[in-house]
């Protein structure tokens, strides 16, 4: 596909195009903070460029915090509600590492490999999936923005991704100084870009040099599908014990990451009515797991950080052939306890091999 | 020798004679320019404690998990030792199975808190002047808004939380077996971030705080989305010291201000 060129002062009017076809979202600086936050932008000037990732990761445009599922009134045939009522969007400004925890995001919430069930009440026979995450997916188109200088706890190139990758996305856009070079990756994303002046072979060049400049300055490598084979044998290993001590089991290295995907539903109901209504659920509470008997099969701190490591890194990999981490880094910077999960896991390979 | 060094060789001798089976401390994280709490077991890995400015966390929220763990030696700042005292009042923890070990807060986060440890076994480097006693002037200029002024803060500030309980977490006062929050049966707070509901969990968790707090802000520097929470704490705990001239974790022979009854109690709810 044609690589193009977006001069930077053209930015706000190629933005301002786009909002008259679709809804955009983009990284906007949470009031008072030095952090940004994805919001729905009404001006362009709101737009803020200048972050190494936003507070919270792209997923939450397509696995919000909080959904409502269906509403219900006792004596009335319930009529599910199964829509995200979403627009057609574009957001702006996602870094690849959000990008590729999308990937990830699809395997979980989409099968393509099996059609909804007969029951469902959806008249089209698409794949099996789950139809909130769907519908946004489907109507999002995603403008990534190339990073040139990774942060101190990036890792993306241990991860299968890197700092100018493509994965996810439908548009990248990589800083070159006073413009953006646009590299389309799906048709959708060729589509955004076609007005756009052809890039010459010295633009395209620049941003090679840019991303071999950035891939460089990311020291952490490991071996993950050993790694994996590893923790495969090492459920019952005392270093779990060693690694969880600091851990005290909130929920921030859950929330603020890009591929954690879990939740729980809860009824909520008022008078009459009632909602049901899907929140982000963590591994790392203890409620996570307790059963109604109260039993609880992670009944501590160390069972549960067990259980984020392994699934990232040995579940999930065992099943759907890649790990659950993109190497954004969020958990590191974000961790209260200082906690850096590629510590973890060099002890894990140095302590398991 | 500098506090560091004498800290790292008394850790040693307590492991090496079997004084202590744990010393709870500070250790540099992987990524330079941070540290982590550090749980060192052996006498050859005391070299790895530290004690520099980013020594800010509340190592006694640790201890309720380490109970009937063997002894353990904890390195004290001033806001961690605080709230050693008030969880050895709340019988949280047995005295015999604890070893404090003072230092001066390297960190002093927040300013204004006591820097040095009030409770301890030992002391190890010189006393840091604490700071002067000053009026709360944050406090002071929150509290000449209006309410609806105060509330459009809370609301503004609170819609940001994402409820990962980072607050709940790392603070030395939260170990209930159950938390309010998380009582399913039935449920009492929902579990969306809208903003009754966040807002509910904040002000029954401030409750819960008066007269325990000790305003280490670790609940503020936890929380990841830049939450003011301790406008809330220093205001809870600046009515408990107007009320009941209690300042909390200060001494083990204070009486606890609310679990505690004196006919000089304000009662003027009775009317």
């Amino acid at each position: 596909m044609t690589a193009r060129l977006l001069p930077k002062k053209d930015l706000p009017g190629f933005i301002a195009a786009l909002a008259k076809k679709q809804e955009v979202w983009a990284p906007v600086r949470i009031q008072s903070q030095e952090a940004a936050r994805f919001s729905r932008i009404d001006r362009p000037e709101d737009i803020c460029l200048d972050y190494l990732n936003t507070k919270l990761p792209v997923k939450e445009l397509f696995f919000p915090q909080r959904e409502v599922m269906f509403t219900f009134n006792p004596g009335e045939r319930s009529s599910a509600q199964a829509s995200a009522q979403v627009r057609e969007r574009v957001v702006l400004g996602v870094r690849p590492c959000d990008a590729a925890a999308l990937e990830l995001f699809d395997k979980v919430f989409v099968d393509e490999s099996k059609t909804a069930s007969p029951l469902a009440e959806s008249k089209t026979a698409g794949p099996l999936a789950d139809p909130y995450y769907k519908e946004r997916r489907d109507k999002t188109t995603l403008i990534g923005l190339a990073c040139n200088a990774p942060g101190q706890a990036c890792f993306c190139t241990a991860t299968d991704g890197g700092p100018h990758s493509t994965r996810g996305l439908d548009l990248l856009l990589i800083d070159l100084g006073d413009r953006f070079l646009a590299r389309p990756v799906t048709a959708k994303g060729e589509a955004l870009a076609k007005g756009l002046a052809r890039a010459k072979d010295k633009d395209i060049s620049l941003a090679d040099e840019l991303a071999e400049e950035a891939r460089a300055t990311m020291d952490f490598a490991i071996e993950l599908k050993q790694l994996q084979k590893s923790l495969d044998k090492a459920f019952d290993h005392e270093v779990w014990h060693r690694l969880s001590l600091p851990c005290v089991n909130c929920g921030v290295c859950t929330y603020v990451c890009p591929a954690c995907h879990c939740f729980d539903v809860t009824d909520e109901e008022y008078k009459d009515s009632g909602a049901r209504i899907r929140t982000w659920d963590s591994c790392q509470f203890s409620l996570f797991t307790r059963h109604a008997s109260g039993h609880n099969p992670r009944p501590d701190g160390m069972s549960r950080m067990r259980n984020r490591t392994l699934h990232k890194f040995c579940y999930f990999p065992k099943t759907q052939d890649k790990v659950l981490c993109v190497g954004c880094g969020r958990c590191i910077t974000e961790c209260p306890a200082g906690i850096d999960l590629r510590e973890t896991l060099e002890t894990l390979r140095d302590t398991l091999s | 020798m500098s506090t560091e060094a004498a800290l790292r060789d008394r850790c040693r001798a307590l492991l090496q004679s079997g004084e202590v089976a744990l010393v709870v401390g500070y250790r540099a994280a992987r990524t330079g320019g941070n540290c982590t709490p550090a749980f060192v077991t052996g006498p050859d890995q005391a070299e790895l404690l530290v004690l520099d400015k980013t020594c800010h966390h509340n190592l006694a929220a640790y201890l309720p998990g380490l109970r009937h763990k063997g002894r353990v030696a904890v390195v004290s700042t001033g806001p961690t030792s605080r709230s050693i005292v008030n969880l050895l009042k709340e019988n949280q923890f047995d005295r015999k199975d604890l070893h404090i070990i003072g230092v001066p807060d390297p960190s002093s986060a927040p300013a204004s808190n006591v820097r040095n440890a009030v409770l301890f076994d030992e002391f190890i480097g010189d006393k840091a002047d604490e700071p002067a006693p000053a009026p709360d002037q944050d406090l002071a200029a929150f509290e000449a808004k209006t309410p609806a002024e105060r509330w459009e803060i809370l609301f503004a500030d609170l819609s940001n939380c994402i409820r990962c309980y980072a607050c709940r977490q790392v603070c030395p006062n939260c170990y209930c077996p159950t938390c309010f929050v998380d009582a399913s049966r039935p449920q009492r707070v929902g579990r969306t971030p809208d903003r009754s509901d966040t807002i509910m969990f904040h002000v029954m968790r401030a409750m819960h705080m008066a007269g325990r707090c000790v305003e280490c802000g670790a609940c503020a520097r936890a929380c990841p989305m830049g939450i003011d929470l301790m406008v809330i704490n220093r205001k809870v705990a600046a009515i408990v010291r107007d009320r009941f001239g209690h300042v909390s974790g200060m001494s083990l022979d204070d009486p606890l201000p609310l679990t505690t009854f004196t006919p000089e109690d304000g009662q003027e709810f009775i009317e």
